[in-house]
């Protein structure tokens, strides 16, 4: 399918800025998380008081959404604003990657990411930067809190800046009485469960440039606890908080296997997948009726249906009475084979109205090589003939991106994926 | 002279084939390239020095530092942060490439796991990447090897395998152009069709020059900036010298995806105190890796960065020390690991379990990525093996010292020469600078005998004369 050309005779340049947003979606951008999101992310899994419980505490923390696109801030305290010399509303919504900057340790950062990747906790030493550009070094510990259907409902990210002279740093720390959760919650045995990470990170040993212009700080134990004793502290109130008895846990209820299993999509997975910008869904051929585990934003927009309305039902309602049947029979057998297959069919919003659907389908594998999804991508193409032209990449071009995205990432995390085992201490 | 036996890798379906002249094929060389058009994508670049931030920049599948300070000081637009196109373009060719069956397998049907233990190997089971060919004959002791047409070279690829160019923007925005001519010196982003992973690429900067598999000043740079636009921390690039399990010598980078961190990636470091301001690049160590190795990252220019590890490649080259380079990070990390198992082997030194396993320790195996043939293999592979397999890959402690010393001695000199000498004998004179058509280098020491291209040769359609005028 070629483009042609323009009358000037260059050759056309497809605009890399796609517009935004619109029924195709937009190309090699990300859309940041809406207001409403942010607001919901808290009300949906907390109580009215969580305002309340969370500001009556000193501490510098962050409370992030890993289940919306890039992984913003939902929530941050006083001491985290004053720390960070930012205002609130120039960190709500977005990732707190903003903190770090040029003489950040990288593999710092990369340990990071494999906490969030691997859903568990970690503690690091790593050097932020104020909004005025002033270096700190940061005790950073961060966590996970859980549904009980296993899904990570937020990070909890602790930040205790670490004083450049140590002989400051000894305060005493009231710590909870060992193996004594202060929440109460059951810490269940699992698989998948692993212990908090303290391995603290930053080059300890180094022998470093005189040249550098931050002394690396050095962590003491007392330091360690208290970022513990925070973490542990703004995780009880979480749990206390909750909307629904029991609903918010601090440990992980199901492993991550099992969440597969159940249809639940891990939040590392939604991660990757919030990011594309294509209608899309994913359905699970191993549960019964192949159903839909995932719905983006954009198909809800397409579709007029809201995610939960669609998550666990077989796309076969987006059909109706004039969509053909043949089209219908080579997306079954396409799936019967394993293949992807790319069909134009006639589907309905949920306002009953009808749309030409450009729809590619294809199978996707876990690490274990077999099927665990299979990718829808819709594409409106009513308003044309053809598939889209003009000032973004070609709409089959799209929609293969949104597959190659989504192969990456569910060979990666879908289930286990590829991700360390950690067997869970025995408690005495 | 010092030879192993391996079997080759088939990284394109043309490498299988004799080719007769004239081929008709619609390769890249010189029977096919007149009048061919190929995607073209064409990144920005920063003309003005100072902080480069598209390296630590970009928003992450996961939670990922990105600088601070305002994009006014450094003139870059946060649109151009946050692009992803080429990543999207990318991964869209790939899938395209697919759909078509240009893969000699399907690289996600192979089972892969991450091994128990702390540092995470990640094994996969594929027993179609190799080939039940006769294993051939490969020189390892000669890093530096004169290229031979006659032999498979990436001018042999089929155009349907060639994804996109890659070169430079004159500006600081990128481009993309659906169709364009192939242009007088191209680099190309092409498939490998036995794929280590998903998204599997070669890079070849300048390919129609026909370069050996050597590295050089502007085709680092290149590289760096394939993947600081990618921008994303899980597309990896990775080079083999001839000597350290490179197939082929024509010059190239691999690349592909994995959405998961490297053993390597999260060794630990200890500072080395070389350079900073000098070079304006952090050098590290590695610790606890079975691999000894440095770890260069970036402080405030992507040029800095290239110009220290180059020199540092070049050194190696020219003492004949076969090594392996890992870019991570988005180009703001790379991973320099001289090597010796090639060598150790053909002297009987490895143990013969490990090589019944019959992976070729490369950069990916380095790095923790390792592909396994046979099931049994892949079904009994522990930490243990993969942490033996890669001792066996790293120099001693003494000679890693020495070289160490050497490298970094050459990554940050100022202003020196490389004399770099061919096998046949002719000496080609390098200038530290390197040529960069549209950026004027602090310090450009061009000799007269440095006027072949430079894979990062501004892209200006019609340009490079030769009545080589842009269509549509």
């Amino acid at each position: 399918m070629s483009l042609g050309s323009t009358s000037s005779g260059v050759p056309e340049k497809l605009k890399m800025d796609g517009g935004s947003g619109g029924r195709s979606g937009s190309f090699g951008k990300r859309r940041p998380a809406k207001l409403e999101e942010l607001v919901e992310s808290l009300s949906r899994a907390y109580n009215e008081k969580i305002g309340h419980a969370l500001g009556q505490h000193e501490y510098n923390f962050v409370l992030s959404d890993p289940r919306l696109p890039d992984h913003p801030i939902v929530f941050a305290s006083e001491g985290f604003l004053r720390m960070s010399g930012y205002e609130r509303d120039e960190v709500l919504g977005r990732n707190c990657r903003f903190l770090q900057g040029p003489d950040t340790d990288r593999g710092t950062v990369v340990e990071i990411r494999d906490a969030i990747r691997e859903e568990r906790a970690c503690q690091v030493r790593i050097l932020n930067y104020t909004k005025q550009g002033a270096p700190f070094w940061n005790l950073f510990h961060m966590a996970p809190i859980f549904a009980s259907d296993g899904r990570v409902i937020h990070y909890v990210g602790v930040q205790t800046p670490i004083a450049p002279d140590l002989a400051s740093q000894a305060v005493p720390v009231e710590l909870p009485a060992e193996g004594v959760v202060e929440d109460g919650a059951v810490s269940s045995e699992l698989e998948d469960q692993t212990p908090v990470e303290m391995r603290l990170n930053g080059g300890g040993e180094a022998k470093v440039d005189e040249e550098d212009d931050a002394e690396p700080a050095m962590v003491n134990e007392d330091l360690k606890k208290k970022a513990a004793l925070a973490v542990q502290r703004v995780t009880g109130e979480l749990t206390q908080s909750c909307r629904v008895e029991g609903a918010v846990l601090q440990n992980r209820r199901v492993g991550l296997s099992d969440c597969a299993a159940n249809g639940v999509v891990s939040s590392s997975l939604m991660l990757s997948l919030t990011r594309i910008q294509q209608s899309l869904v994913l359905a699970d051929p191993s549960l019964p009726d192949t159903p839909i585990v995932h719905a983006s934003d954009v198909f809800c927009e397409l579709t007029g249906y809201s995610r939960e309305e669609v998550v666990g039902r077989n796309c076969r309602f987006l059909q109706g009475p004039d969509t053909d049947p043949e089209a219908v029979r080579e997306i079954r057998e396409a799936i019967q084979a394993e293949k992807p297959c790319t069909v134009r069919i006639l589907n309905y919003r949920k306002d009953n109205t009808p749309f030409w659907n450009h729809l590619h389908v294809a199978p996707v594998r876990s690490a274990t090589g077999k099927v665990a999804y299979y990718v829808g991508v819709q594409l409106d193409v009513s308003d044309a003939d053809i598939p889209m032209r003009g000032d973004t990449m070609s709409a089959n071009a799209k929609q293969l991106s949104a597959v190659g995205v989504v192969r990456v990432a569910v060979r990666s995390l879908q289930g286990s994926g590829l991700r360390r085992s950690f067997k869970t201490p025995q408690p005495n | 002279m010092l030879t192993i036996k391996r079997v080759e890798t088939v990284v394109s379906i043309n490498q299988q084939l004799d080719q007769a002249p004239g081929c008709g094929r619609d390769c890249l060389g010189n029977c096919c390239i007149p009048g061919a058009k190929l995607p073209l994508y064409t990144f920005g670049v920063k003309r003005t020095s100072g902080f480069n931030k598209r390296a630590h920049s970009g928003s992450d599948d996961h939670c990922v530092p990105e600088d601070t300070g305002d994009s006014d000081d450094y003139g870059n637009s946060d649109s151009q942060q946050d692009n992803y196109f080429l990543d999207e373009l990318l991964l869209a060719q790939w899938e395209d490439r697919m759909v078509r069956g240009l893969f000699r397998y399907d690289v996600t049907a192979c089972e892969t796991k991450m091994l128990p233990g702390e540092h995470g190997f990640i094994a996969q089971l594929n027993e179609g990447r190799h080939l039940q060919k006769r294993p051939t004959e490969f020189r390892v002791d000669q890093v530096l090897q004169t290229f031979d047409p006659k032999k498979f070279n990436f001018t042999k690829v089929g155009q349907e395998e060639v994804l996109f160019q890659f070169g430079p923007s004159e500006d600081d925005i990128s481009e993309y152009y659906e169709k364009a001519p192939v242009l007088a010196s191209p680099n190309v982003v092409a498939i490998n069709v036995s794929p280590i992973e998903y998204g599997h690429v070669l890079l070849v900067p300048r390919v129609l020059d026909r370069l050996p598999q050597r590295i050089d000043q502007d085709s680092f740079l290149l590289a760096l900036h394939f993947a600081a636009e990618a921008n994303n921390p899980y597309f990896r690039l990775g080079y083999n010298s001839l000597g350290a399990f490179a197939t082929i010598n024509h010059l190239h980078f691999q690349a592909y995806y994995l959405a998961a961190p490297f053993p390597i990636e999260r060794a630990p470091t200890t500072r080395v105190a070389y350079g900073r301001k000098k070079g304006g690049v952090k050098v590290y160590e590695l610790t606890k890796f079975p691999v000894r190795g440095l770890v260069f990252e970036i402080c405030n220019s992507m040029e800095d960065l290239s110009e220290a590890v180059s020199n540092a490649c070049i050194y190696l080259q020219n003492e004949n020390i076969p090594y392996n380079v890992l870019i991570t990070d988005r180009g703001s990390r790379v991973f320099l690991l001289p090597q010796c198992f090639a060598e150790r082997q053909a002297r009987g030194e490895v143990d013969q379990e490990i090589l019944d396993t019959q992976v070729n320790p490369a950069v990916w195996e380095i790095s923790g990525h390792i592909v396994l043939k046979r099931r049994t293999d892949f079904e009994l592979a522990t930490e243990e093996y993969a942490w033996k397999l890669l001792a066996e890959v790293s120099l001693s402690h003494e000679r890693f010292e020495e070289v160490k010393a050497a490298c970094l001695k050459a990554a940050f000199e100022q202003n020196s020469e490389v004399v770099l000498a061919d096998t046949d004998g002719f000496s080609t004179v390098l200038s530290n600078g390197g040529t960069y058509n549209c950026v004027e280098r602090a310090n450009p020491t061009l000799k007269g005998s440095q006027k072949t291209n430079s894979s990062m040769d501004a892209v200006v359609p019609g340009n490079h004369g030769e009545g080589l005028s842009v269509e549509g």
